[in-house]
């Protein structure tokens, strides 16, 4: 068969019964239909959340050292060191911004509190940085305008506000720049407003020239933590190294930690490998279900269509041409299924994309198509071999 | 030329040995048309079959123009079963899903090596000889007993076979259609040189034939009672 007409021939034959068939063939590729669908759907719920929080990170820039009090990332687990531990002030910003590696180098002061403005009082995040804060972050302010390194020095009473916290209290955050706003008994004039991040921190963020805080809001003069900016990438683990060298200097090694936001990422990815890898596993199940029922239907389409195969051995049909007959129609079934899924999941996917950033990749498409594909192989060879070992006397005279 | 030299065919039933057919010498020449008459159960469809390559002896030789078929592989069996042989069979055997035409040309599908004649043509010519043209698009089970042999028979010839047997191919017709039937066989043989064997019980579809070949519980005899 394969020989003189190729194998467009036996797909052609293959759909054309499949026409006739209809029902019967979507209700037999619904099991592989819903395996891929559950598949893909994990793999991009997977990939989604991966890509979620990469653009969080991303958002905070790429070429990002954090310096934190406590052991933090580098050791133990999260959170970890984010109590006790060091605590930085002006003469390690000095040191660190020797460092000739580093472009920038960002303190910050971080506290809560409850801010009043406009007869209003809301929480905030209030953040206490210098001037380069808002390249190293990517921070855009979109009204008014950011402090510069002067009014740092001159400890200007000074604020940028996060979109929300500009809306809670000015109602609008047009209506912000150029007022008062109150907090620790201290009167700030809003200069500007950030864009809207979607990360709660920043949103309902206070940013202030970190001297500004001196004295009433941060009477150590010091600060949580430290934010180090390269140029590019490339400089990021002999900064790391650096920083840390100053940093030894004074404290000890396991009260500070210096990180850089693809350590934070990896662990978090990690965390997610697995768990992806466990969706997948149970979706596989599905997977395989639905070649069990493929291979039972064609064990049955085997029994129907004995008769059949004992006719085509007559007229000349070899043992390989019944199995690839069968064959053909094992694999086009389980294709069938998996590109439904497939579709199905696309739809999903674009359906619900505007509210979680999920995502289909090349790999899962590739995947999950020849492993239905291989499903449809390996459980369609069992009732094919069977049509083609049938002696073919006792099946053209089968009724 | 078909020559069975000592053919024995043995099944098992259980523990028990059925022997259907055995000790059979037997020589078709070319162009012969041939009746093999029997009862039912006396083996003559188990020898029609293995002269057909549908199933093998269990003893003895089967030497089909000059070649020992008994050596032969799944592949070049089916080859001989393609393009020598033509089967036509008591119920037809057509494929229902098939219309008229596509059932006449499923052999074309399994020929493995080259057609030196248009099969398409040939499929048209055997229609019109065979008066069902007007049929080639429909589905076997919407035409009559009759036409369906008809369409059996050209699918048998649409590769030009040298041998055609027919298993009862009267049986499950009236009996002025199984005139019919017999009469397009013999015309076959006599135009077209074909050989024919026709294995019936029924004395009256033997008669047509030139020679008889008579054949009781699994041994050829020579007279039929």
């Amino acid at each position: 068969m394969a020989s003189l007409n190729g194998y467009k021939d036996i797909i052609q034959a293959a759909i054309s019964d499949f026409k006739r068939n209809k029902v019967r063939t979507l209700l037999t590729s619904l099991g592989i239909t819903i395996g891929v669908l559950a598949v893909v759907m994990l793999i991009a719920l997977g990939l989604g959340i991966k890509n979620y929080i990469r653009e969080q990170f991303e958002s905070l820039g790429a070429n990002l050292i954090t310096v934190l009090p406590g052991s933090g990332f580098s050791g133990g687990g999260f959170g970890a060191g984010l109590v006790g531990g060091a605590k930085f002030d002006e003469k390690d910003l000095r040191e660190l911004e020797r460092i000739p590696e580093l472009k920038y180098v960002v303190p910050v002061f971080f506290k809560t509190s409850r801010v009043e403005a406009n007869g209003k009082k809301e929480f905030a995040y209030i953040r206490g940085v210098n001037e380069d804060f808002f390249k190293l972050r990517n921070v855009k302010v979109i009204r008014g305008r950011q402090f510069n390194a002067s009014e740092n020095q001159s400890k200007a009473k000074m604020a940028v506000l996060g979109y929300t916290i500009a809306e809670k209290l000015f109602d609008n955050p047009d209506n912000a720049v150029g007022k008062t706003i109150r907090f620790d008994k201290q009167r700030f004039e809003v200069i500007g407003v950030i864009e809207k991040s979607g990360n709660n921190e920043e949103d309902l963020g206070v940013v202030l020239p970190y001297k500004s805080t001196y004295g009433g809001i941060n009477p150590d003069k010091t600060f949580w933590g430290i934010n180090l900016g390269v140029e590019s990438e490339k400089d990021v683990e002999i900064a790391k190294k650096k920083a840390k060298e100053v940093l030894l200097k004074r404290y000890k090694e396991d009260d500070f930690s210096v990180a850089e936001q693809t350590e934070i990422l990896s662990t978090i990815n990690q965390i997610f490998n697995i768990l992806n890898s466990v969706l997948i596993a149970i979706g596989s199940i599905s997977l395989l279900v639905g070649g069990v029922g493929i291979m039972n239907i064609m064990y049955a389409s085997v029994t129907e269509r004995t008769k059949e195969v004992g006719i085509r051995r007559a007229i000349g049909a070899t043992e390989k041409d019944i199995l690839v007959q069968f064959m053909a129609e094992a694999v086009l079934l389980s294709a069938l299924g998996g590109f439904l899924g497939l579709l199905i999941a696309s739809i999903i996917v674009i359906l619900v994309r505007p509210f979680f950033p999920l995502s289909i990749n090349l790999l899962s498409v590739v995947i999950t198509l020849s492993v239905s594909s291989a499903i449809g192989i390996f459980f369609g060879v069992f009732p094919a071999r069977r049509a083609a070992k049938l002696p073919p006397i006792e099946a053209i005279r089968y009724e | 030329m078909i020559k069975l030299v000592d053919v024995c065919k043995t099944y098992y039933l259980g523990d028990e040995e059925v022997k259907a057919v055995c000790d059979v010498d037997l020589e078709i020449k070319d162009g012969e048309f041939t009746g093999i008459l029997g009862s039912s159960g006396s083996g003559k469809s188990t020898l029609m079959y293995m002269i057909g390559l549908l199933e093998k002896p269990t003893r003895g030789k089967i030497i089909i123009d000059g070649q020992d078929v008994s050596k032969l592989s799944d592949e070049e069996l089916s080859h001989l079963r393609n393009r020598y042989i033509g089967f036509v069979f008591q119920s037809f055997n057509l494929i229902n899903r098939y219309t008229v035409k596509e059932n006449i040309l499923l052999p074309v599908k399994y020929a493995k090596t080259k057609i030196d004649f248009d099969p398409e043509k040939r499929a048209e010519e055997l229609m019109k000889r065979f008066n069902i043209y007007q049929r080639q698009d429909f589905f076997p089970n919407k035409i009559s007993g009759g036409q369906q042999q008809r369409v059996a028979i050209a699918r048998a010839l649409i590769l030009k076979p040298k041998l055609i047997l027919a298993d009862e191919p009267t049986g499950n017709l009236d009996s002025k259609t199984g005139e019919e039937i017999l009469d397009l066989l013999a015309e076959l043989n006599k135009d077209l040189g074909v050989t024919v064997v026709i294995v019936t019980h029924e004395k009256t579809v033997a008669d047509r034939t030139k020679r008889k070949i008579f054949i009781k519980d699994g041994k050829i005899v020579k007279k039929y009672l």
